[in-house]
């Protein structure tokens, strides 16, 4: 269940990645808010933890359907170096959490160095706020969750905190200076 | 209770302020009034002490205190003595928020909430009304947040030594992206407002988010001290010979006071790489001169930048010494502790930063020559902010004591 949870954060960030429209995004933000609510309340074993991320990624992914071209705009033209950057990602990820990295729990390394990853090249490249503000939602979330690595747990807190910043960033609206 | 304190009263002034927003002099007294409370209780706290009254572990060490210090009177000089076409309810109203996001990476015990309050802080700075676009503005944050999440998750691991050296690159480089120092300099835009612009990274949060990132980088990895202080004392070398000569070279003045800062956070970064005490006293002197007289002279600048009214008066000199860090001023005295520091661990780097430090110079005489003629309340300002250098550079211990220093 965790390795499904895990390959389901990174597919979700993939779709991210690959994604322009508000369904297209809203639709990896919500896979990804479900695995990693997995990966809380199994490896973490942390319902609190589990019940924040579902509740603050929720909130985020209804957001996210509110604004923002109403198409689903996954892999547009042009997204070939999106989609290599996706693969790329996510093997590098599954090396370094599998390989280099060799203490247990590879699962939520893997979830959390894919997400971080994918999420950092996302909000570095895109140009329009809801793309870039859905991807600084899933890495408030990616970001508790890497704290699960600690040897001791870091407890229900970090989690709740991303899950606010989450919502938060998707309640935004951005006027952009040019009024585009 | 005092660190949680310390964080919610500066967010309910920066709250309260935004609410009053149609009448500014209410705005302006209930957040100074939460602000100045806020403020007494960051003073009164004892430092060290852990409190979990949310759940959360929160302690403010000694240094992080002295600088959030620092940072509220450096928000009081600039609010209170505010140039007349500043909204002063807008300045406060951003300064409190920032005061209390400090607050937050000062008090947080792990660097996880410490990513999250830079990611917060980030995404409200990016999402107010500016000239420059929200993906622009966001990049140099956002690179921060991924290295720092990325550095402390190799840190955590187990594996081979590659992992723990990794993970000292991801935070020297982290912090470097959220200062905007060399190598990540955020776009500036001369034109733009300051509260939104790269400057509060650098002058306003830098000082305490530095800290705090240097002092998890020491508990995350331990064996790996003497590769961070080498990239950090090579980062502050880079900015410092950088930051110098552009701050001179620059055409634009709002440019020039920008490098300035990051010559500023050269030295800092020195000082900080060389983990001796003299070189952390000099560091937190320099922190202390950004925050106490830069920051406030680079606001009230603002306006003769614009008019383009520059002056060669004995006050523009004397603005001009303090920003040199000639004697008798903060600066100085931080040099020679920078330079004993130096000296103590390998001379020849005392003799490479001896010589970065004449490069101050050219670029000062201008910055103070860019002050114009102040005016009324920027006078009172400029007035305060060199009493302010002048008394940290002749007694400067009460303020190392501050720190634990």
């Amino acid at each position: 269940m965790t390795e499904a949870a895990a390959f389901a954060a990174w597919l979700g960030a993939a779709v991210i990645v690959l994604s322009d429209g508000r369904r297209g995004l809203a639709l990896g933000l919500a896979v990804t808010t479900l695995a990693f609510a997995v990966l809380a309340w199994v490896v973490g074993r942390d319902a609190l933890a589990a019940a924040a991320v579902l509740l603050g990624g929720g909130a985020a992914v209804i957001l996210r359907l509110r604004a923002g071209a109403d198409v689903w705009g996954v892999m547009p033209p042009g997204s070939t170096p999106r989609l290599v950057l996706s693969i790329a990602g996510g093997l590098l990820a599954l090396w370094i959490s599998t390989t280099l990295m060799t203490d247990p729990g590879a699962q939520l390394r893997f979830a959390a160095l894919s997400v971080v990853g994918l999420m950092g090249a996302r909000a570095l490249t895109a140009t329009e706020s809801g793309a870039v503000l859905t991807a600084l939602a899933a890495l408030a979330l990616a970001v508790a969750v890497a704290a699960g690595m600690a040897d001791t747990g870091p407890g229900p807190a970090p989690f709740v905190v991303a899950a606010l910043i989450a919502a938060g960033v998707s309640a935004i609206r951005i006027i952009e200076p040019n009024g585009a | 209770m005092e660190p949680e304190l310390a964080i919610g009263l500066p967010a309910a002034g920066s709250v309260c302020v935004a609410a009053l927003r149609a009448r500014p002099r209410a705005a302006i007294a209930a957040g100074a009034l939460l602000g100045l409370v806020g403020l007494a209780v960051i003073a009164v706290s004892v430092p060290g002490r852990p409190s979990s009254q949310l759940g959360v572990t929160l302690s403010l060490s000694t240094e992080s205190r002295s600088l959030l210090i620092a940072a509220a009177v450096a928000l009081a000089l600039v609010v209170a003595l505010a140039p007349f076409l500043v909204e002063r309810a807008t300045l406060l109203m951003w300064g409190l928020a920032g005061l209390a996001g400090m607050a937050v990476i000062a008090a947080a015990t792990s660097i996880e909430m410490i990513i999250m309050a830079v990611l917060a802080l980030a995404v409200m700075q990016a999402a107010s009304a500016g000239r420059r676009s929200f993906a622009t503005r966001i990049r140099g944050p956002v690179l921060a947040v991924a290295l720092l999440a990325l550095a402390a998750a190799a840190a955590r691991s187990e594996g081979p030594s590659i992992l723990s050296r990794l993970a000292a690159v991801g935070l020297v480089a982290g912090l470097s992206a959220a200062l905007g120092t060399l190598p990540y300099i955020h776009q500036f835009d001369p034109d733009e407002r300051t509260a939104t612009s790269p400057i509060p990274w650098m002058a306003f949060l830098g000082p305490v988010l530095a800290l705090a990132v240097l002092t998890r980088a020491r508990d995350l990895i331990p064996s790996e001290g003497g590769a961070v202080g080498a990239m950090v004392i090579g980062l502050g070398l880079l900015n410092m010979v950088w930051g110098s000569v552009a701050s001179w070279r620059t055409e634009n003045g709002a440019a020039a006071w920008h490098y300035s800062f990051m010559a500023d956070w050269g030295l800092a970064l020195c000082g900080f790489g060389l983990a001796i005490a003299d070189g952390e006293r000099a560091a937190l002197l320099v922190l202390y001169g950004m925050l106490l007289s830069r920051l406030p002279l680079y606001l009230w600048s603002r306006q003769s930048l614009r008019e383009k009214r520059p002056n060669d008066r004995p006050i523009n000199l004397l603005a001009a010494a303090m920003l040199a860090g000639s004697a008798p001023f903060a600066g100085f005295a931080a040099r020679v502790l920078l330079l004993r520091a130096a000296t103590q661990l390998y001379w020849p780097l005392a003799m490479v930063i001896g010589l970065g430090l004449l490069l101050w110079l050219p670029p000062s005489l201008r910055l103070g020559r860019s002050l114009g003629l102040p005016r009324g309340r920027q006078a009172w300002g400029v007035g305060i902010a060199l009493a302010i250098n002048l008394v940290i550079g002749l007694y400067p211990q009460p303020f190392l004591s501050l720190a634990g220093l």
